[in-house]
């Protein structure tokens, strides 16, 4: 099934590190055979509960799951009636590669398998586990569509493709939600993303990631906006991690837009080299990148930013906030503004500091404990506005925030 | 005083490390109106902000009672939660924090009283305010009335409010001045720091007793009418000098 040029080019590969983040050796972990399990074999186990658990996905959430990975084995499941007969589809890569002329058309278009080690090693040997999602044009999904990549066994190498194809004037909310079980578990995870939003259509994608302090995490992902089209992530992070590195790609076409949230939330020693970018590829097309990084403990976080100005008219703009929770923590920021058209503008704002006292101090004054007030400030600084979010979105971001800054220690 | 709430005990004040008054006594009975006066920088601040547990402000000497406890060494919440609150002068901007948000946790924390929070947020015209963020763009009064709201929405035994009136429009210094009956009626004692002739014209029946402060002393406290006017008359310095013999 491997086309023979790019499974080439990937084995040459394999040993390319990439541009960010430590360089790990992936030799060390198992890659498993994919297979299919049945709902009562992952939802009975209780390391699956565990996992989603930290996600603030609730048992009935996991169960009705578009699609869930645990390790090497999935289950997607039967979607509702009303959007089967409109023609939305949720399934495994490798059976939509099977089945689909759209799959085929799009898979591996956006992202090279030779782009690093991390993605070769995925298309060499992912046998194309990780879900493809297609909704068909003028087809408007409200209700989101969660998906759940989990690790419950340790050294796994989870290698996954995920495919999300968004038709013209069509549109979806995707929350993904990937997690480890056990806080000390090693394992990999690479996670291969192409998204596809068509003329006029709309994608919204929450990201939440739980993993534990041995997981080596290195998601690719790009994201292709046609004309009119929006595209909108939320990604967030609240865990130790090994190291976590990615810095995904949003392309815009004519009067397309994008707004890019991050919430990384570093602790322990673990490495966060996250980003996003945006290129302003057509004209009117407008991309706002958002982020908020908070660290505690011995943990490095790196936030990059880049938008690119391809073509004008158009606007990009970048906001990215640190709060720095311990004296051993660090933060680094790093906007990159890139313009090759006079008619693009672009701006940015950065700041890093830490708690202020006279904050902390007014709180108490009314009352508040000092941990309370600490956490009403870490709330208050990683609540960013994000109109897009769906309703139900938006109590699972609030969860996990509230977790956040209910632990507001160095 | 038998129904006394308030006393502070021949207590040096200090903000960071430096002395601003020494020997300072003050005593205050339950539902009392104090104000405390002086020119600026002349430590009022100070002296309330330490009297609440405000960092960088403290007791260094002598004592702070509540209700007969001895707070001097109470953290700052733990003052808030025996009674005892401040409104800032200046309170910081919040970002990302709502004002609605700090009203649950303060109705969650201390159960607050419904139709007295009710009639105070119509007093102070607070619904327009909930879903901001907390201090931030506000104006002036907006500030003022907002943390005058928020101090005594708890119904304190004490709120010190420390020029509650600054930079705030007639009408709206007319609506603190309501709030503050409002508290008083309630028997929250209150302890108010101004400069306004107006705001002073207003309170003069409602209050108990005026505290003079001047160079580093508390001077003199007395009835309203024995220090309000000659201030008036004469500025502080000429009031301190005829209330003390200051020289
Ligand atoms: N954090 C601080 N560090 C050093 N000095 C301070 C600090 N806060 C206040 N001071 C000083 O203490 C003195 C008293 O200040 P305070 O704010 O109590 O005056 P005030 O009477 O409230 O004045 P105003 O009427 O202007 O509000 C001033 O000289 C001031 O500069
Ligand atoms: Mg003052």
């Amino acid at each position: 099934m491997l086309n023979k040029n790019m499974a080439e080019a990937a084995r040459k590969a394999l040993s390319k590190p990439a541009p960010y983040g430590p360089d790990v050796d992936l030799s060390k972990y198992d890659v498993l055979n994919p297979r299919r399990i049945e709902p009562t074999e992952i939802l009975e186990q209780e390391r699956v509960r565990d996992a989603s658990g930290r996600l603030g996905f609730t048992p009935e959430m996991v169960r009705k799951a578009g699609y869930v990975q645990v390790n090497e084995a999935y289950l997607a499941s039967a979607l509702v009636e009303s959007l089967r007969k409109q023609g939305v589809v949720v399934m495994s890569t490798a059976e939509a590669l099977r089945k689909l002329d759209i799959a085929r058309e799009v898979a591996w278009t956006l992202i090279r398998p030779d782009t690093d080690k991390y993605v070769a090693t995925a298309y060499l040997y992912g046998k194309e586990q990780g879900y493809f999602i297609y909704v068909p044009p003028g087809v408007k999904v409200r209700t989101p569509i969660y998906t759940c990549l989990l690790i419950t066994r340790g050294m796994t190498a989870q290698l996954l493709h995920n495919i999300i194809y968004v038709a013209d004037g069509a549109e979806a909310n995707v929350v993904t939600g990937c997690s480890i079980a056990g806080l000390h578990a090693e394992a990999l995870h690479i996670g291969v993303s192409e998204f596809f939003v068509g003329k006029d259509a709309k994608l919204t994608f929450a990201m939440i990631h739980a993993w534990s302090k041995g997981a080596v995490v290195r998601p690719r992902t790009a994201v292709k906006v046609a004309e009119g089209g929006r595209y909108v992530s939320y990604y967030m992070i609240y865990s130790a991690v090994h190291s976590l590195q990615s810095y995904p790609k949003v392309t815009l076409g004519r009067n397309a837009s994008t707004s890019l949230y991050s919430i990384i939330s570093g602790e322990g020693e673990g490495i966060y080299d996250v980003g996003s970018s945006a290129t302003l590829a057509g004209p009117g097309s407008s991309a706002e990148i958002i982020s908020r990084n908070l660290a505690k403990g011995k943990s490095r976080v790196v936030a990059r930013a880049e938008i690119v100005g391809e073509s004008g008219p158009s606007k990009g703009h970048i906001e990215c906030m640190g709060l720095i929770l311990s004296d051993t923590a660090y933060i680094s920021t790093v906007p990159l503004l890139d313009s090759k058209n006079p008619e693009a503008t672009l701006t940015h704002e950065a700041a890093i500091g830490k708690i202020g006292e006279d904050q902390l101090t007014y709180l108490m004054s009314k009352g508040f404990s000092e941990e309370e007030a600490r956490a009403l400030i870490i709330r208050g600084f990683l609540s960013v506005e994000a109109p897009d979010l769906p309703p139900q979105v938006k109590l699972s971001v609030d969860r996990v925030t509230e977790l956040i800054s209910s632990k507001g220690h160095g | 005083m038998s129904n006394e709430v308030l006393r502070v005990e021949d207590a040096d004040i200090y903000v960071a490390g430096k002395k601003i008054l020494r020997k300072v006594n003050l005593s205050v009975g339950a539902g009392e109106l104090h104000i405390v006066m002086g020119p600026n920088a002349s430590g009022k601040t100070t002296l309330l902000s330490a009297i609440a547990g405000v960092e960088p402000y403290e007791v260094k000497s002598g004592k702070v009672m509540l209700a007969g406890e001895d707070i001097t060494n109470y953290p700052l919440h733990k003052r808030v939660e025996k009674g005892l609150v401040l409104a800032y002068q200046n309170p910081p901007s919040f970002k990302g924090v709502k004002v609605s948000e700090i009203l649950k946790w303060l109705r969650r924390k201390f159960g607050l009283d419904s139709s007295f929070t009710e009639s105070l947020a119509e007093i102070l015209d607070i619904h327009k305010l909930l879903g901001r963020d907390l201090f931030s763009g506000m104006s002036g009064g907006e500030r003022k009335r907002l943390e005058t709201y928020l101090t005594l929405s708890i119904m304190p035994k004490v709120a010190l409010l420390d020029e509650p009136d600054s930079g705030v429009d007639l009408d709206s210094v007319g609506r603190i001045l309501e709030a503050i009956k409002l508290a008083l009626k309630h028997s929250v004692s209150v302890v108010l720091v101004t400069h306004s002739t107006h705001m002073l014209n207003l309170v003069r029946p409602l209050t108990n007793t005026v505290h003079l402060i001047f160079k580093g002393h508390l001077v003199f406290s007395g009835l309203y009418d024995e220090v309000v006017p000659l201030v008036i008359k004469r500025g502080f310095e000429g009031a301190a000098k005829v209330l003390r013999g200051w020289s």
